[in-house]
C-alpha cells in the first residue's frame, strides 16, 4: 500500500515528522529557515506559492529536493520563470500552471527553460479549449518540448500502452495518495483551483465519486475516455459539460494511435517482416 | 547562484602585444601579480564554500595572456591546485591567446595546465588584426607560423573567426576553404562582432548588413553539413545547434544561455569584476565592483546593482520584446547583452543579430531533420520507403 503524502503548510512541519510531506510556503527564506534544522528524509517536495520570493536562498540549499512552483497569474508571471531556472543545477523543478486565459505563454517559457510542467486544469471554461488545444499540439509536435507537460504526458503514455490511467493520480489529487492539509490542520483533497474541499472517507472518495457519476448516468456513463479520466472533470461541478475536454482526449488518442502505428511498422521492418 | 559549477574569465593582464583596429578592449598596462592572484583565488574559493559550488573553470584571457611568461602561469597553476585541493574543490583551466607571442617554451605549460589546447582568433580575410604599425598581412603570417608550430607540437587549436564585409563579399565557400582546406583547421567557430569601447571606423564597419550576414551563415551551414560534419570538422555554434535540434546534448555559446549572469563573471588584472571580458574591458559603468576592495566576493556579486540588471534582462525581454513568441526561445533567450548594448545603446533590447540567429536556427533545424532521418534510415530501412 502506498504511503500517504501530506501537503502541509510549513507552520505544521514539526507535527508531521516521520510522515511523507510536501511542504508549502509563500516565502523561500521561510522555507530554508524552517526546514534547515530537520531531517529531510521524508520531504517529498517543497511548494512555493509565490513567484516573487527571494529565490537566491534556494540556490545553495540542499541538493535534489524537488521544487514545485505554483503560478497564480501565468499571463503576467511567466517572465519570473527565468529567476527560477537557475535552480535546475540543484533541484528538479516543476511549474504548476493554472489553465486561465493566456496560460500558454507560461507553458512555452517553462518548456524553453526545460522545466517540468503540470497544468492545473480543473474544469476548464469552454472558452479556454482552443488555447489548451494549441498547448496540446505544442506538446505533441514541437521537438523542443523535452520534458513532460502533465496531464498530457501521462495520459498519452497510458493511451499508447493501452493502459488505464486516472487523472486523479496524474494530477496528484487522489486523496488515497495525497492529502492537502489546510492552515488550521484540516485534511482535505488536494485541489488548488476552486474552493471546494472534500471531506469524508478519503480512501474511497474517488471510487465513490465515479460510482455516483455512473449511477446517475452522467456523461461518464458511456464516455470512451472514462478509463483515463475517471470522472475527474466532473468534480466538483457535476453539471460540467465535457465536450471540450473530450476533444483534448481525442487529440491525445489520435497521437497515441499514430505513434503506435508507426512503431509497429518500424518494428516489423526491423524484424524483416515488411 | 551558479549551481554546482561556475566559470571565471580571468584577465591576468590588460596589456596586449597587438593593436587590432576593431578591438573592444580599453587596454591598460596592468599585470596581475601572484600575490594578487592568491587573494583572488582565496576569495573565489570562499565563495565556492559559501555557495556550495563544487567546480570552477578559469578561462584565461587578456589583454594577451602570453604577455606574461610561462613561469608566471606555472606558479599560478601550482598555487591554484594547492588551494583548491585544500578546500576539496575542482579547478580547471582554459586558455585563449592571439598566439602572436607563442613559442615552443609554452608547450609544457599548455600541456600540463590547459589540456594541450588553445583557443585563438583569426578572420578571413584579415582586415583588422595587426601588430602596432604593422599590416594585417604580417599579422596573419606570424599567426599562421605560430599556429602551425603549435599544431606540429601536438597542441589542439580552436579558432574564433569574425566575418567582415570582405568575408561576405567572398562568400561562405571561400571562408570555409580557407580554414579547413588551406589551414587544416578542424575546430573553429563564427562569432558576430560588437563595437565595444571607443568608437572608430573599423568598429563601425564591423557591424555588418544583417541580410548579408544571414545569407553567409546559411550558406556556411550548408557547406559544413555537406563537407565538414561527417569529416569531423567542428564548426561552432553550428555543430552545437545541430546537436540541440537533433535532441543530443548541446553546449550552446554564452550568447544563447538563458541568463549569462547565472553562468560566469570576469575579473581583470586590476581586480574589477564584470559580467564578461567584454564588459570588464569596455564599460566601467557596468562593473560589479573590485574584488580587492571587498572582503567577500559573494557579497560583491549579491550587492551589485549592475549585476542585478543582467539578472533582470531576460525577464524584461519576455515582456518588452517579441522573444516569448519566438519559435527559438529555447535556443536563444534574447541573445547577448553586450552586443545589444554596444550596438543599440539599450541594455533591455533583444540581440540586434536576432535576424541572423533566426536564419541560422531555421537552417540548422532543417539540417538536423535531414540528419535525423538519415540516421533512422540506417537503422530502420522502412523509413527510406516512407
Amino acid at each position: 500500500m502506498t504511503e500517504v503524502v501530506y501537503n502541509i503548510p510549513i507552520s505544521l512541519f514539526s507535527g508531521y515528522r516521520g510522515k511523507n510531506v510536501i511542504v508549502r510556503s509563500y516565502d523561500p527564506v521561510e522555507m530554508v529557515m524552517g526546514l534547515s534544522d530537520y531531517d529531510l528524509d521524508h520531504l517529498v517536495a517543497v511548494q512555493l506559492l509565490s513567484m516573487t520570493g527571494n529565490v537566491d536562498v534556494l540556490t545553495n540549499w540542499g541538493n535534489g529536493i524537488p521544487i514545485d512552483l505554483l503560478m497564480l497569474h501565468p499571463q503576467t508571471e511567466f517572465p519570473f520563470l527565468y529567476r527560477y531556472a537557475k535552480l535546475l543545477d540543484r533541484h528538479p523543478l516543476r511549474v504548476c500552471i493554472p489553465v486561465v486565459s493566456g496560460f500558454s505563454k507560461a507553458v512555452k517559457v517553462a518548456t524553453s527553460l526545460k522545466l517540468f510542467v503540470k497544468l492545473e486544469i480543473g474544469q476548464p471554461d469552454p472558452s479556454l479549449i482552443d488555447e489548451i488545444h494549441r498547448v496540446l499540439n505544442f506538446y505533441i509536435h514541437n521537438p523542443m518540448v523535452a520534458l513532460p507537460i502533465e496531464y498530457f504526458h501521462s495520459t498519452f503514455l497510458a493511451m499508447y500502452h493501452s493502459e488505464q490511467s486516472s487523472l486523479w493520480d496524474v494530477q496528484e489529487e487522489n486523496p488515497v495518495n495525497i492529502r492537502y492539509v489546510t492552515e488550521d490542520g484540516r485534511e482535505t483533497i488536494a485541489r488548488r483551483l476552486g474552493t471546494d474541499r472534500a471531506e469524508g472517507n478519503f480512501d474511497t472518495f474517488v471510487a465513490d465519486w465515479q460510482s455516483s457519476m455512473i449511477a446517475e448516468k452522467a456523461e461518464c456513463y458511456d464516455c470512451r475516455y472514462f478509463r483515463h479520466c475517471g470522472s475527474y472533470f466532473k468534480w466538483p461541478r457535476k453539471t460540467y459539460r465535457c465536450e471540450g475536454v473530450k476533444s483534448l482526449f481525442g487529440t491525445l488518442e489520435e497521437a497515441a494511435q499514430e505513434m503506435q502505428g508507426e512503431i509497429t511498422v518500424l518494428t516489423q521492418a526491423q524484424k524483416g517482416v515488411a | 547562484m551558479f549551481g554546482r559549477h561556475f566559470s571565471v574569465i580571468l584577465l591576468p593582464t590588460n596589456k596586449c602585444n597587438v593593436a587590432c583596429d576593431y578591438c573592444f578592449e580599453d587596454k591598460t598596462d596592468d599585470f596581475m601579480s601572484i600575490e594578487m592572484l592568491d587573494e583572488i583565488i582565496e576569495k573565489l574559493l570562499d565563495h565556492m564554500d559559501r555557495k556550495d559550488v563544487a567546480a570552477l573553470t578559469i578561462y584565461w584571457q587578456g589583454g594577451e595572456v602570453m604577455m606574461l611568461p610561462p613561469a608566471w602561469f606555472e606558479r599560478a597553476n601550482d598555487l591554484i591546485a594547492r588551494k583548491a585541493a585544500s578546500r576539496s574543490r575542482i579547478v580547471e583551466h582554459s586558455l585563449q591567446s592571439n598566439m602572436i607571442g607563442y613559442s615552443g617554451k609554452w608547450n609544457r605549460l599548455i600541456r600540463e595546465m590547459f589540456g594541450n589546447s588553445v583557443g585563438t582568433s583569426m578572420d578571413f580575410p584579415n582586415l583588422y588584426r595587426r601588430a602596432r604599425n604593422r599590416s594585417p598581412a604580417e599579422y596573419t603570417n606570424i599567426w599562421n607560423r605560430n599556429v602551425r608550430e603549435a599544431r606540429d607540437s601536438g597542441i589542439q587549436i580552436g579558432v574564433i573567426a569574425i566575418p567582415n564585409n570582405e568575408t561576405l563579399r567572398l562568400g561562405a565557400e571561400r571562408f570555409y576553404s580557407y580554414f579547413v582546406d588551406e589551414l587544416h583547421i578542424t575546430d573553429f567557430q563564427v562569432n558576430t562582432s560588437f563595437s565595444g569601447g571607443e568608437a572608430c571606423d573599423a568598429k563601425l564597419q564591423s557591424i555588418l548588413d544583417l541580410h548579408g550576414l544571414s545569407k553567409f551563415v546559411v550558406d556556411l551551414a550548408h557547406i559544413w553539413a555537406e563537407r565538414g560534419f561527417r569529416g569531423g570538422v567542428k564548426l561552432g555554434p553550428f555543430d552545437q545547434l545541430l546537436n540541440h535540434f537533433i535532441g543530443d546534448i548541446a553546449s550552446l555559446p554564452c550568447i544563447w544561455q538563458q541568463n549569462c549572469a547565472d553562468e560566469f563573471v570576469s575579473i581583470d588584472a586590476r581586480g574589477y569584476v564584470a559580467q564578461c571580458d567584454c564588459w570588464v574591458t569596455s564599460y566601467p559603468d557596468y562593473w560589479f565592483g573590485n574584488i580587492f576592495a571587498e572582503s567577500s566576493f559573494t557579497d560583491l556579486l549579491e550587492k551589485s546593482p549592475a549585476r542585478r540588471k543582467f539578472q533582470m534582462r531576460p525577464e524584461k525581454l519576455m515582456t518588452e520584446e517579441s522573444c516569448s513568441d519566438c519559435d527559438y526561445l529555447s535556443v536563444c533567450h534574447g541573445g547577448c547583452p553586450v552586443r545589444t548594448y554596444s550596438i543599440t545603446g539599450d541594455f533591455f533590447r533583444k540581440d540586434p543579430y536576432c535576424q541572423v540567429y533566426k536564419a541560422l536556427f531555421s537552417t540548422m533545424e532543417q539540417i538536423a531533420a535531414r540528419v535525423a532521418a538519415e540516421r533512422a534510415s540506417h537503422t530502420l530501412p522502412v523509413m527510406r520507403v516512407a
